[in-house]
């Protein structure tokens, strides 16, 4: 994402995260299932106001990408949440000053 | 115990009877999923743009855009899109929720097809209502893979 | 000579001519093409844009290996080499290689685990493990847009021309060899797929099919499953002559590493 914009912008951003998403629809070679184990949800606020969220379900890729837009209202803080099974949580945060 | 020939292939013809009627079942449970999705009323086909490439190299990562139509304003806006695939061993891919704060209704992200089939994307707006747009794809597998 | 030896031998020959002309020659110089160029439009932006491409998360961590102390002498990559931008610049390019004192092919992990072993005093990393395979993008992403730079010389002769020989030996329940299908009939379909040149320029590359990033000597032993034959082992003679000898083919063919391949 852009680190600043014009009040009113649309802003793209684009997230990627490291992560298998084993789907559990695997087996290995010897025929035992490997176990469901992906990020079941992502959140992205703006100063603390959620402004975009996604249900991930086994369907979606490995390293999940996302590419969004959101207005820019105001200076802030964007702050970008994943977690998922076995208490996954990964959390970045950008800066994005309005103009 | 001996299982004479004619046992065998009655089982397996049995055995392969029933994982075909596994795969029809998927549009069924995808009917299911989107029915659910939907409440009691039906989705208005429009407005809403599925883009995934028609011919697919591998369904382990395909590039998926979707796009409705929308000014997305406080008073009309889209409030989620619902992606949901046929031919998928679940059909609820990913569900996305958007706002008035959006901008735009324009998504791009990446999921995974089992097969080659057609995926549905169902939006539903701040009024209530449900529209929705398709996209079908062939997906082929690698030759030469691991095992 | 009688008639009938006449039209035996003119058949013969004949059929030769014929076989001669459905066969093509291995693609040389211009004709010469990376798997790049068969992807589909998405699957090639999926390779060009860091952001977008799976195998930057090994490149990331190949960054922070190479500037974590390791061994008995607790050294970093960075403390003998620097800055990789500048001292791996075109190194990748050229492997595989003999090593320094000549007695072994080495390919660019087995060169990473000599460093290891001689100049850290570490236990060399397993194959295809996460921490080699993120070193060897780390790494060969230094060199991306530089030409390969594997040549004949009188030192490696013998072992590329081992490689040639293993590319044209029919393997396997199948009976094929790699030259029959890269070789002869590229841009020719197998099972729905385009059949590449089958030249090494984007390892290590994040396979669609195995979700995860791999060496050449993955795709390698992939290639001998597919014509149902006994994999060569990992590190082994075999597959590094192999390498040897694909590298020399793509001679001159800039680097992509890391690439992204169905």
């Amino acid at each position: 994402m852009p680190a600043s914009a014009k009040k009113g912008d649309i802003v793209q951003i684009r997230v990627i995260v490291q992560h298998d998403m084993e789907s559990g629809f695997r087996h290995t070679e010897t025929g035992q299932r490997v176990p469901r184990d992906i990020i079941r949800d992502f959140l992205c606020t703006y100063n603390g106001v959620e402004v975009f969220r996604v249900e991930l379900h086994p369907g979606m890729g490995a390293n999940p990408m996302i590419i969004f837009t959101t207005v820019a209202t105001e200076n802030g803080t964007l702050e970008f949440n994943w977690s998922g099974d076995n208490g996954y949580a990964s959390k970045t945060t950008r800066q994005l000053v309005v103009t | 115990m001996t299982i004479n020939r004619r046992t065998f292939v009655l089982s397996a013809g049995a055995a392969s009877g029933l994982t075909s009627l596994n795969a029809l079942a998927t549009v069924a449970e995808a009917t299911q999923a989107a029915d659910k999705i939907l409440g009691n009323k039906k989705a208005s086909v429009g407005r809403v743009t599925l883009v995934i490439p028609p011919l697919v190299e591998n369904g382990n990562l395909v590039t998926m855009r979707v796009s409705v139509e929308s000014p997305m304003t406080k008073d009309d806006h889209v409030q989620a899109i619902h992606i949901v695939a046929e031919g998928n061993p679940l059909p609820n891919v990913v569900s996305f929720y958007l706002s008035s704060r959006s901008g735009r209704a324009d998504i791009t992200t990446r999921i995974r097809l089992g097969d080659s089939q057609r995926v549905v994307a169902i939006a539903h707006m701040s009024d209530g209502s449900f529209w929705q747009g398709d996209a079908s794809t062939l997906v082929t597998i690698a030759a030469c893979a691991e095992v | 000579m009688t008639v009938a030896a006449k039209v035996f031998v003119c058949w013969v020959v004949c059929s030769v001519l014929v076989l001669g002309a459905l066969v093509k020659a291995d693609p040389v110089g211009e004709d010469r093409q990376s798997s790049y160029e068969l992807m589909s439009t998405d699957t090639k932006a999926m390779q060009d844009d860091p952001l977008l491409n799976p195998a930057n998360f090994a490149v990331l961590d190949g960054q922070a290996l190479w500037h974590e102390a390791t061994g008995k002498k607790n050294v970093s990559c960075a403390s003998c080499h620097g800055d990789a931008a500048l001292s791996m610049k075109g190194v990748a390019a050229s492997f595989p290689k003999l090593s320094t004192a000549g007695m072994s092919l080495l390919n660019l992990g087995g060169r990473i685990n000599q460093c290891r072993t001689e100049h850290q005093g570490a236990v060399p990393l397993a194959p295809e493990s996460k921490p080699l395979l993120s070193l060897s993008a780390f790494v060969a992403t230094q060199s991306k847009g530089m030409p390969i730079t594997v040549d004949r010389s009188a030192s490696n002769a013998a072992r590329l021309d081992a490689g040639e020989r293993l590319f044209n030996l029919r393997l396997g329940q199948l009976n094929l060899s790699c030259a029959q299908c890269h070789a002869e009939r590229p841009g020719q379909k197998l099972a729905g797929n385009l059949i590449p040149q089958a030249h090494p320029t984007a390892y290590p590359i994040y396979r669609l099919e195995w979700q995860s990033v791999g060496s050449l000597e993955r795709r390698l032993r992939n290639c001998l499953t597919g014509v149902r034959a006994e994999p060569y082992a990992f590190g082994s003679k075999e597959l590094l002559e192999l390498e040897l000898f694909l590298a020399w083919r793509a001679r001159g063919m800039p680097l992509e590493s890391p690439g992204v391949r169905p």
